[in-house]
């Protein structure tokens, strides 16, 4: 493949139709977002500027973030968007193997020094110098610092890249770290999920190779143009949540119904992503849409906030396994014992006085 | 009972609106707030579209939460501007050690029935005060700055999520922030029940006719009675 081949180039070598490519372009754009104007941006950057050379690395991960990313089912779209990246370097993909690849990773380094995004998948075992996860022979702390130092930014896949996920759970045995906490001096755009939807991935590459620059971040560093609001905002069992029709169990008449899974410990209501937006596999369906409620798998550390299935976290509290109302009802409990003993006391004493009185006089 | 010797004039109307406004404000939102968290009702029968059932329990709470906010902020302007020598913070200095000296000690040991007088004051005492610090003025400030963070994650451009939705990473996430909100509601129920507690004590114990002040305004000192 040439090195400097733009979007244009690949997709007239693959046959396909100018006007499937401006389709293309601007349903990226509107994933993205943008406003109908910034489409022709896109259009001149897809047909002008050379691909933008992207190295993936992989820490202590599932792949799951990789499956999302070559599963989606629009081959017309997604595959070349697949193909849009200049993918240099993924241990999961690439066809060379071993020191060959190596090579490859070195060699774009240099020669894109400054230029090539750096796709961290995975988090980073920090623990006893990084041996829990070991790439290359080297430390993945090591790999990742070293190939982050030369990048134009990063881009965190999925939830353990953005926030821990799994690995970082309590009580992090291999003191797994978000990408975030290694790299400081490099913009980092996190798209967690676990893994996130496929036109997230492609969208906020497509952003970074038209304006050069990452999308717009919110206060967790998401790109605002899919994780600005929450899966409840937009979720189509929404009505039924605020009628109060919630499913109770797994197998009553409300669930063949397909109302609200709030009460089945649904987060979507604290959970922001596109799922209910988007959808998975080329708009197919999202967890929600299946009967199954959100585990709010793109949220910081999701996986210490179960249970899956309740609204309220359990938090140990006095030794027990235990939720907000469960202490809130043994603080009200302790106030009101505490109020009766001191009303024993206060009336014992009272009793003593008087009878004091009244032998004094 | 003794004859009435004294009547002090202490809670000022502005004073006992906020009391009562504070008081249906709080307990409004705990029910709303618990309701809302774990919603029991039965569904309503037919088409969703005719129903608004959670939405009124969350729309019950949102706008008591809008009316607690503003009592909270008249209370603030009053302790600070209103002029009143009883609802001021004027003496309440926590960070001076002074403050925890001996009116405060006394006040403790009294409670702990470790002396047998009780100390007496018009306004708040000194364990009152802190303990209106920690229960009504940082549990309000925390339940508001959350509750409004919570309010504005709907529409994160808009102005509560602007100005309150750094909340939501300082928590490490929504979800969190909710929990947090949830545990700290708990504080008002344990708060009300020391609250009556103390008062109703104060007022057998020392006749001051601190119970009903708050609807009148007025504290009495009651003669002492040759026994």
């Amino acid at each position: 493949m040439q090195s400097n081949q733009t979007f244009a180039d690949l997709f007239r070598a693959r046959g396909v139709s100018r006007r499937d490519f401006l389709k293309f372009c601007s349903l990226t754009s509107v994933y993205l977002g943008l406003s109908s104007s910034m489409a022709p941006a896109l259009l001149e950057a897809m047909e002008k500027k050379p691909r933008t050379p992207v190295l993936w690395i992989h820490g202590l991960e599932c792949t799951c973030c990789s499956e999302s990313f070559i599963r989606s089912s629009h081959p017309t779209i997604e595959n070349l968007l697949f193909n849009m990246i200049s993918l240099d370097y993924d241990d999961v993909l690439s066809a060379a193997a071993g020191h060959q690849l190596e090579a490859v990773r070195k060699k774009i380094m240099k020669e894109y020094k400054g230029k090539y995004i750096l796709a961290v998948e995975g988090n980073v075992s920090t623990k006893d110098d990084g041996v829990y996860c070991m790439v290359g022979g080297d430390s993945f702390l090591n790999i990742l610092k070293e190939t982050a130092a030369d990048a134009a930014a990063i881009i965190a896949w999925g939830t353990c890249a953005s926030f821990g996920c799994v690995q970082n759970a309590a009580p992090n045995p291999s003191g797994a770290a978000p990408v975030s906490d290694i790299i400081k001096d490099k913009p980092i755009v996190k798209v967690p999920g676990c893994p996130p939807i496929s036109e997230v991935m492609t969208g906020v590459i497509a952003h970074f190779h038209t304006f050069g620059t990452l999308p717009e971040l919110d206060r967790l560093g998401r790109p605002k143009a899919f994780y600005n609001t929450r899966i409840h905002d937009k979720c189509y069992r929404r009505a039924f949540f605020d009628a109060g029709m919630f499913v109770t169990s797994f197998d009553d008449e409300a669930t063949r119904k397909g109302w609200c899974l709030y009460k089945m410990g649904c987060k979507g209501p604290t959970t922001y992503n596109s799922c209910s937006k988007i959808q998975w596999n080329g708009g197919t369906s999202f967890p929600i849409g299946s009967g199954h409620p959100c585990i709010g798998c793109s949220e910081p550390n999701f996986w210490d906030k179960g249970p899956f299935y309740e609204r309220l976290a359990s938090v140990p509290f006095l030794g027990s396994d235990s939720n907000a109302d469960k202490i809130g009802m043994v603080a009200v409990g302790a106030a009101a014992a505490g109020a009766a003993a001191h009303a024993a006391v206060t009336a014992v004493k009272k009793v003593k006085s008087d009878k004091l009185g009244n032998d004094k006089a | 009972m003794g004859r009435i010797i004294e009547e002090i004039y202490v809670w000022r109307l502005p004073v006992r609106f906020y009391h009562w406004i504070n008081a249906l404000c709080m307990v409004a939102l705990f029910a709303t707030g618990i309701y809302i968290a774990a919603p029991v009702l039965n569904p309503a029968l037919g088409e969703a579209v005719w129903h608004k059932s959670m939405a009124w329990w969350r729309y019950l709470h949102f706008a008591f939460a809008f009316i607690f906010i503003a009592n909270f902020l008249f209370r603030l302007y009053w302790a600070l501007f209103g002029g009143d020598k009883y609802a001021r913070f004027g003496g309440f200095r926590p960070w001076s050690p002074k403050w925890w000296g001996k009116p405060f000690r006394e006040q403790v040991e009294s409670y702990l029935f470790l002396r047998s007088d009780e100390p007496n004051y018009v306004g708040h005492n000194p364990v009152a005060a802190l303990a209106h610090f920690i229960f009504i003025f940082c549990g309000s400030t925390f339940m508001i700055f959350s509750g409004l963070a919570m309010y504005g994650e709907n529409n994160p451009a808009g102005f509560s999520g602007v100005w309150f939705g750094w909340l939501i990473p300082l928590f490490g996430g929504s979800y969190s922030l909710h929990f947090a909100h949830h545990l700290f509601a708990w504080i008002f129920p344990v708060y009300v029940i020391m609250h009556l507690y103390a008062v109703f004590r104060h007022d057998i114990v020392d006749r001051t006719s601190v119970t009903s002040s708050i609807i009148t305004g007025y504290k009495h000192k009651v003669e002492e009675e040759p026994v």
